[in-house]
């Protein structure tokens, strides 16, 4: 394959701007917080399943809540950022989240799944707002040339998080759990105890992240920051109007939004079912497969690291073709080859997976200047996909088994690749370029 | 910062209070069974959840008596405090239990029986007719669901082996059948062996190729019963064969492809578990096991039939026994 450097402008400015390195590490941890919290609740699925003795589409009814929390807040967060700045929308949204951590205590008193499902509900609407503010103002801690790359480094943390989310429910939840052969020996009041349990142990890890929010909030709360100002936009559209129509008549933009729709999804569905999988089709023990899914994470993070070094070298674009393509094989094979075998290519997913979300990012709202506010609003909502998609794989489950759930993965892995396709044959000018023009 | 929460969550739930000291004796037949190794290996986790010590033995053959006596005197010699036994034989090995519990032993039978039943403390196993009754009904509902006149072969144990025996009156009380009915062409013995049910088998389809339902009093020799099946190029589709055992290998090489239709789960990861909790329990809180208790059974099924309850196989899947 015929490498292309990337066309940039050379690059002599810092990574991030000296004088905002300490407030760039406070906001890599709140990166770590919310991949923390969001991959705990991959973990959820599979044990809500099995506590509550559920269907599939069900249990996959708290990724619904979760990133429909992420859908409807994205929206109130951009005027919150507009509003009152991004260092406001972070406190907010590490507070709210703060607070739907702490929810989990009644829900695990009262034993009841829709408490669960508001206290995840309130928990993912903070890290939405949190996710607003953060990205654009990781963004704009440096020159916006360097702002995918800086970027991915700031997001490589959040499979940092991630992989302490998983670690935290493989020791604390999932080797704990009530044996499933177990309960159908159980009496009713035995299988109440076995709930109990179960839930409690759900409930320390949220315990932990609620406590975590806490502390960082703190440390922001009492740290001055300023934000360089933005660079000068260029106007890449024809049309005159409103952000929103700027923003709808550019067709970057525009299928970035959808190709983000569809990557969230994807993340979503392969990491929520992995434990299912691994347990459905391979046979693993609980324990072991939240082993499994520990695996995807770390090649998630190392990959994410592999990668941000790889976009120095190759055009984001084509390296976003070629990761796509390879996880529509990988999530073909899962479908086919019903052993462990299998189970590795699940796990590889997650390789193809981690450039995508900040790639697409960084190629959506390249040139946007000020509408990045609003426009990186739309790309949270993308996140929707999270919310959605989960469900039909989930359904796919129900109906046809574990491995073909693997399909719905692998068709928005495509999606992906054909918006990779599109960006590669359809460049724009560079930042600057058509100023000049002008 | 999060190690540290993480350590202090994790040794906070290994601190507790000192328990009595507890020392429970398992005896399986022997190891090459995956069902054996199951029950051990489940054995020896619930004993660390509970912190108690389990000592193992096994015997050589699922007919060696003498080990078993042998491990018997060893281990009350040893001063445990119960004994989990899974006999090879129902009478042979009364007298060393005997006097295991007049040394103050509590002895519970797992997964066969001894007769009398009094000879133990207690009796932890499947309901063996209950899964020959739901492997019955499941076959007869698909046998009436594919409109078969039923030719139904019978592979079962081997001479009057309880297990055998209460799960082929179960699979005949469940499918609606009395011991001379017509339907049943033939009944043989496969000593639940696989090689022994494919030459029976093949013994079977000779004189009667239009057999379209078979019991299975297990997975091997339902294993065998298939091959033999597949020889004979009999199309698969149009015969109903059900078992009962809940095996991991066969529930990834024959139930999860519709080959064998419908198996009743066993348990042996119940029996163990239950086992070692009752012992603890009779030590530590005097609570002492008594009677019969059925350690479970569920009808797992890729092709579920109306009418009769049954599991996905993907439950199967999480839940079966061995590797």
């Amino acid at each position: 394959m015929a490498t292309t450097p990337k066309d940039t402008t050379e690059r002599s400015a810092p990574l991030v701007a000296r004088h905002l390195r300490v407030p760039f590490i406070l906001l890599i941890l709140c990166f770590a917080a919310w991949g923390m919290a969001a991959n705990l609740t991959d973990i959820l699925v599979g044990v809500f399943r099995g506590i509550f003795d559920m269907s599939n589409f069900q249990a996959s009814l708290v990724q619904f809540a979760y990133y429909g929390a992420y859908f409807l807040l994205a929206i109130p967060a951009a005027f919150i950022n507009a509003r009152y700045g991004f260092k406001t929308g972070v406190l907010v949204g590490l507070g709210l989240a703060a607070v739907g951590g702490f929810l989990f205590i009644p829900a695990s008193n009262l034993l009841a799944y829709e408490m669960f499902l508001l206290a995840l509900f309130v928990l993912a609407a903070g890290l939405s707002i949190l996710e607003t503010s953060a990205n654009p103002f990781v963004i704009g801690m440096g020159e916006e040339a360097s702002a995918t790359q800086r970027l991915n480094l700031a997001q490589s943390f959040n499979p940092v998080g991630a992989n302490v989310g998983v670690l935290m429910g493989a020791i604390l939840i999932l080797p704990s759990l009530t044996p499933e052969e177990s309960k159908t020996i159980m009496s009713e009041d035995e299988l109440l105890a076995a709930t109990e349990s179960d839930l409690g142990l759900v409930l320390q890890p949220y315990l932990v992240i609620a406590g975590i929010l806490v502390l960082i909030w703190l440390l922001i709360a009492f740290r001055k920051m300023e934000l360089p100002s933005a660079p000068t936009p260029v106007d890449l559209t024809s049309g005159r109007g409103g952000t929103l129509a700027r923003l709808w008549a550019n067709r970057h933009y525009r299928y970035g939004v959808m190709a983000q729709f569809f990557n969230v999804a994807a993340q979503t569905c392969t990491w929520t079912f992995t434990i299912l999988y691994a347990q459905d089709v391979v046979g693993t023990s609980p324990g072991e497969a939240g082993w499994w899914l520990q695996a995807s994470l770390v090649l998630f993070l190392i990959s994410r690291f592999v990668m941000t070094y790889l976009l120095g070298i190759f055009r984001p674009a084509l390296l976003l073709l070629v990761m796509a393509v390879f996880g529509v094989v990988c999530c073909l094979t899962s479908i086919f080859v019903l052993n462990v075998v299998g189970l590795i290519a699940v796990v590889a997913i997650s390789a193809s997976l981690s450039l995508m979300f900040p790639t697409i990012y960084g190629l959506s709202l390249q040139g946007l200047g000020p509408d990045a506010k609003f426009g990186s609003a739309g790309l949270v909502m993308a996140i929707l996909g999270g919310a959605l998609v989960p469900i039909v794989h989930a359904a796919v489950m129900d109906a046809a088994g574990s491995a073909l759930g693997y399909i719905v993965p692998g068709i928005c892995l495509a999606a992906v690749a054909a918006y990779a396709l599109f960006v590669l044959k359809h460049t724009r000018p560079a930042v600057g370029a058509a100023s000049a023009r002008a | 910062m999060v190690g540290a929460v993480l350590s202090g969550l994790t040794l906070a739930g290994c601190a507790g209070e000192e328990q009595e000291p507890v020392s429970v004796g398992l005896i399986t037949k022997q190891e090459e069974n995956p069902y054996w190794v199951s029950m051990r290996d489940v054995a020896q986790k619930t004993a660390d959840e509970l912190d108690v010590d389990l000592v193992t033995a096994t015997g050589t053959s699922d007919t060696d008596v003498a080990s078993q006596e042998a491990a018997l005197a060893d281990m009350v010699e040893e001063g445990v405090d119960g004994i989990l036994i899974a006999p090879t034989d129902p009478v042979a090995l009364l007298p060393a239990i005997q006097e295991a519990r007049d040394a103050g032993v509590v002895v519970i039978a797992l997964d066969t029986p001894v007769h009398p039943p009094e000879a133990v403390d207690a009796f932890f196993a499947t309901d063996n007719e209950a899964a020959g009754r739901l492997i019955g009904e499941y076959a007869a509902a698909k046998a009436d669901d594919l409109r078969l006149d039923p030719q139904v072969a019978m592979l079962n144990l081997s001479g009057n082996i309880s297990s055998g025996e209460l799960r082929r009156m179960g699979f005949l009380e469940g499918f609606g059948l009395t011991e001379d009915d017509p339907a049943i062409v033939a009944s043989v013995d496969t000593r639940g062996d696989r090689d022994n049910a494919a030459v029976v088998m093949n013994q079977v389809l000779a004189e009667h190729p239009d057999i379209n339902v078979v019991y299975t009093v297990n997975e091997p020799a339902a294993l065998g019963a298939l091959a033999a099946l597949e020889d004979a190029d009999v199309d698969l589709d149009e015969v109903v064969l059900v078992s009962v055992d809940g095996g991991c290998r066969a529930m990834r090489e024959a139930v999860r492809p519709g080959d064998i239709d419908a198996t009743a789960m066993q348990y042996p990861q119940n029996m163990a578990r239950e086992g070692v909790r009752a012992i603890a329990a009779a030590v530590r809180e005097g609570e002492a096991p008594m009677g019969f208790l059925d350690t479970g059974t569920e009808l797992v099924s890729d092709d579920p039939m109306d009418g009769v309850e049954s599991r996905r196989v993907e439950f199967g899947i999480r839940t079966c026994w061995g590797s």
